[in-house]
């Protein structure tokens, strides 16, 4: 016993446990202050209705515009639908509205719900890209007026933008094509403006994303945006992080109207952007 | 005396060793994950592993500011003082990043020897071509160069804009952190 006490073996042997036993204790040592637990993304699941816009004024006015319409019936009954313009278009079959006016007077346009009539054409439907009017008993359809869409969509917002900024719902038609081109080139979103988020009083979390800097020729300007501009939610979305804001840029391809909200001078505005 | 030192070596090897063995490497992991949660970045979903001396995290996604950037299929990290290395394999990229540069990224290769103490090297190889990078520890410098693939070339002009290109051909990238 005593020689085996002697050996270099024993003592290499007893070394080396008392180095196991040092580095095992370092690492219980370590392990008392280290978190026992990891981090692991938890994202609050926003509620994402389908973006739904219904016009009340349409509602509340319907007795009136119906007057007016059987006045125009009366007077107006020998408007043939080749001289009407369908300009924009919004909803299902059987609900929604649709934009018109007259081939004479384009920049005077009507607001039609399903059922409505407008110079004694009666609005029966929504389609795609029509509406169906009845009259008579024979039913016309009249095609989404597409007739240089570009210049359409610049001329609306550089002429009618400034008076409706001071509408509480302001809507813009934004074209697929534009949306493709800042697809493509997002250098170019950039370069037209800027967007910085704003930290809710707390600094935890995010209150929405302010307008830093717009260039004025841009087609974010003419779209109805404003240095200033607050943007607080998107198709019914708060926008409280990158990830809301990342979540509708990247299903942008398969949405069809894009409502954003902004607080603009302590008002909160409603900007609907309709995707042609 | 040369044998003295020859001891003291092996039983410090062996110290070194068995320290890492004990490491509780996880734990480590976990802390880390707490740190850099404070700059955004999240490590979600992945599956952790504990090698003994390495350690092994798979399918790992990384969220920036709570935006999936990147998707790694496997990362393995040996820490052992003198020599540390991570390795990534099988990157793919947020396609929010698509129109920036391709999205498949085969490895990325990080390391650390006290050999180069003020230096941390990377190499990557994916889609874009091949880069190599480095990190001045005493300056806050970072040099890249990448040699750009077909495709890079080809689709990915807006991006390479920002490098500066060699008569060689190699595209090189300059910047220093302030600090």
């Amino acid at each position: 016993m005593i020689k085996l006490s002697n050996t270099k073996l024993l003592s290499i042997t007893t070394r080396l446990l008392v180095l196991v036993l040092i580095a095992k204790s370092i690492s219980l040592a370590l392990m008392w202050f280290m978190p026992s637990d990891g981090v692991s993304l938890s994202v609050k699941k926003s509620f994402q209705p389908k973006y739904q816009r219904v016009d009340f004024r349409n509602m509340l006015n319907a007795n009136t515009s119906t007057t007016k319409v059987a006045q125009n019936l009366f007077s107006g009954g020998g408007i043939s639908i080749t001289n009407m313009l369908l300009k924009g278009l919004y909803g299902t079959k059987e609900s929604g509205f649709v934009i018109v006016a007259l081939k004479s007077t384009p920049t005077k346009t009507t607001i039609l719900s399903v059922g409505e009539v407008f110079s004694g054409y009666k609005l029966v439907s929504i389609e795609q890209s029509s509406a169906t009017f009845s009259k008579d008993g024979a039913k016309f359809i009249l095609l989404l007026d597409s007739s240089k869409p570009k210049d359409t969509h610049v001329n609306s917002s550089n002429t009618a933008a400034p008076e409706l900024y001071d509408e509480p719902i302001v809507q813009q038609v934004v074209t697929r094509k534009d949306i493709e081109y800042y697809a493509k080139n997002p250098k170019q979103i950039w370069k037209e403006i800027s967007i910085y988020e704003i930290k809710t009083k707390d600094k935890k979390g995010i209150k929405g994303f302010k307008v830093t800097r717009i260039d004025p020729k841009s087609r974010f300007a003419t779209m109805g945006l404003q240095k200033g501009d607050l943007i607080i939610k998107a198709n019914n979305v708060k926008l409280k992080s990158y990830r809301d804001a990342l979540d509708l840029y990247t299903k942008i391809d398969k949405i069809d109207v894009i409502q954003i909200v902004v607080i603009r001078n302590g008002v909160e505005k409603e900007i609907v952007y309709e995707i042609n | 005396m040369v044998n003295k030192i020859s001891k003291f070596t092996a039983y410090t090897l062996f110290f070194l060793l068995a320290l890492m063995y004990f490491t509780p490497k996880l734990s480590l992991y976990y802390f880390v994950e707490h740190q850099i949660k404070k700059y955004g970045v999240i490590i979600d979903d992945e599956v952790v592993v504990d090698n003994g001396l390495s350690l092994s995290i798979y399918d790992a996604k990384v969220n920036v500011k709570s935006i999936e950037s990147v998707k790694i299929k496997d990362t393995q990290i040996q820490l052992f003082g003198f020599f540390n290395s991570v390795s990534l394999r099988g990157l793919e990229l947020s396609s929010v990043a698509a129109s920036l540069v391709p999205t498949k990224v085969e490895s990325v290769d990080i390391s650390y020897n006290i050999f180069q103490p003020l230096n941390l090297n990377a190499q990557a190889v994916g889609e874009f071509g091949e880069a190599d990078a480095s990190f001045d520890f005493l300056d806050f410098a970072i040099h890249l160069e990448l040699h750009p693939s077909q495709k890079m070339l080809r689709d990915y002009r807006q991006t390479l804009s920002n490098l500066k290109k060699s008569k060689e051909g190699v595209y090189t990238y300059d910047k220093t952190i302030k600090h």
